[in-house]
């Protein structure tokens, strides 16, 4: 059964001559690793927020279609029940921790829950051990680094047991190094835990090769739906304006230059490597 | 930047440090009450003395002394009206009683100030906003306390940034007499002013999803209890407290003059 599911969704933010979302139908499994990406302004963001309720409890405006998320109408439940089931990631780290210390902020939601004190002890240093920020748990987060910050939020919505997790933009304030680090950090709960992922990225290049399921957009609007090779390999998604992975660029000019490789277009440094290598030994 | 050090806080940790923050509280209304109790010089002294150790075992000297040096413009206000109402007073004449009178009431205040600043310099926000929480202060209150103190060096920075920017753009703050000066900080505060609000809607849309507001009854990771250092200091500060009553109902305090005298 799909763990998120929108039919015909349809967004207008309060005050907006036109929706921000349009005709949105997605379905995305539970475990997968779902990326949504598109060109800034397409909606992504809009969509994140419709997953935990934020749209339409939080921001009110008119909302229209079919929203389930983990079995629950969205639009018929409040926002801290949609939490304990979506955990949401926001792109800036700096404004989602509120607390003096690391330990204090990760364990917020679980103590609005009102759970049980040695109950909430366990998991933040559960979450923590996770996101491999254990040793940080007495910092403050204005000492952190994004990419520690950026942590310390996942931790945080991870403490209180998501079935999905949504990340929006997690990366954008972080380096290079930093952002990789995040990546890996979702990519390990998501298949060791088996939640579900759904992560909103401009850098496919480190993502790509994570993803099972690509969802592209493209003002307001899923132009692209489906399976990563299929997707990242087609015109369109270039075109769109998508940064595709360079591997799959250089694979489509090797193409064209009538290069061929052979089996699946690369999504990833490594996937290319493989292939020329493999072309290399067959010269 | 010098300004907003002052403002951030610092996880040190002393015998005094680790007191419960509501036992200190009541440490420093206790010392404000005592310090009401007498006008006369000398046990103000004794008061402020017996503060001391307290800071020495903090570690907090150096802090102390700043606050105690910014105290003193004020101080000096205190001592100046008194010395002159007393002056005007006593006919037009400068008497022992009346200089007596004047630095007894500007002990006080000082005395006051050290007090509170023994509270403020050793309790870490973390500690008081959860203080706050543990003798049944709204949450929301606790709340914004907190995240104040969380955002002061962010948004510290933040003023930095823009101060950097504009005047880059060429805005010269230290320009022209005093009200240019203050309207030199319109093209700071507005756009600080506006991203200060943008911050609050993305905190507010994070809050929300953490399941704020979730739960009637909110738990809490840490708890603060009482220990045996906490009741010793209790008992300390009631000592004190009863040591100054007792002294309050039962002796005569001697003025300055008759000690002076008792010297010579």
């Amino acid at each position: 059964m799909a763990i998120i599911e929108t039919r015909n969704l349809t967004y207008t933010y309060p005050g907006a001559a036109w929706p921000a979302i349009k005709d949105v139908s997605i379905k995305i499994e539970k475990g997968e690793f779902a990326l949504i990406t598109g060109p800034s302004g397409c909606g992504k963001t809009t969509l994140c927020r419709c997953f935990n309720g934020l749209i339409p409890h939080f921001y009110q405006g008119e909302l229209q279609g079919e929203i389930m998320v983990a079995g629950l109408r969205v639009q018929e439940h409040p926002i801290y029940e949609m939490a304990t089931h979506v955990g949401l990631v926001f792109q800036n780290p700096e404004n989602q921790l509120f607390a003096l210390s690391v330990e204090k902020d990760v364990a917020f939601g679980l103590e609005n829950l009102g759970t049980p004190r040695e109950e909430i002890r366990k998991r933040v240093d559960w979450a923590l051990e996770l996101t491999g920020i254990y040793e940080l748990r007495e910092r403050t987060p204005t000492e952190l680094s994004g990419g520690q910050q950026q942590r310390v939020a996942i931790a945080s919505v991870l403490a209180m047991q998501p079935e999905v997790i949504v990340l929006d933009e997690p990366t954008s304030f972080l380096d290079p190094l930093g952002a990789k680090k995040i990546f890996e950090v979702i990519y390990e709960l998501n298949r060791k835990l088996g939640i579900t992922v759904v992560l909103v990225e401009h850098r496919l290049d480190l993502t790509a090769k994570y993803a099972d399921h690509i969802i592209i957009m493209d003002d307001g609007k899923v132009v692209l739906d489906g399976e990563p090779h299929e997707i990242l390999n087609s015109d369109q998604a270039r075109l769109i304006g998508v940064g595709i992975p360079k591997a799959t660029r250089l694979y489509q000019i090797l193409r064209t230059d009538e290069v061929k490789l052979g089996g699946k277009v690369p999504l990833s440094s490594e996937e290319m490597a493989e292939k020329i290598r493999e072309a290399l030994k067959h010269l | 930047m010098s300004f907003f050090d002052g403002l951030r806080f610092r996880r040190v940790t002393s015998p005094i440090h680790n007191l419960d923050p509501r036992i200190k509280f009541v440490y420093a209304c206790i010392i404000f009450v005592i310090a009401i109790l007498f006008w006369e010089l000398l046990p103000l002294i004794v008061l402020f003395i017996i503060q001391i150790p307290f800071v020495v075992v903090a570690g907090v000297k150096r802090e102390w002394a700043r606050s105690m040096k910014g105290a003193v413009f004020l101080a000096s206000i205190i001592f100046l009206t008194n010395f002159i109402y007393s002056f005007i007073n006593a006919g037009y004449k400068v008497t022992l009683p009346s200089l007596e009178y004047a630095l007894a009431m500007t002990l006080r205040f000082l005395v006051l100030v050290e007090s509170f600043s023994i509270f403020f310099l050793t309790t870490s926000p973390d500690h008081l906003g959860l203080a706050l929480e543990q003798t049944h202060v709204p949450y929301e209150f606790c709340f914004a306390f907190t995240t104040a103190v969380r955002f002061v060096p962010v948004l510290a920075e933040e003023a930095q940034t823009i101060m950097d920017a504009q005047k880059a753009r060429g805005l010269e703050l230290e320009k022209g007499n005093f009200l240019k000066r203050v309207r030199n900080y319109i093209p700071i505060l507005i756009p600080l002013i506006v991203s200060a609000i943008r911050r609050s809607l993305e905190l507010a849309e994070a809050m929300e999803s953490r399941a704020w507001g979730a739960a009637k009854k909110r738990t809490n990771l840490y708890v603060l209890k009482l220990r045996r250092e906490d009741f010793l200091f209790a008992l300390i500060t009631i000592g004190i407290l009863a040591a100054a009553i007792f002294i309050r109902l039962y002796f005569r305090i001697p003025h300055l003059e008759e000690v002076l005298a008792g010297f010579a």
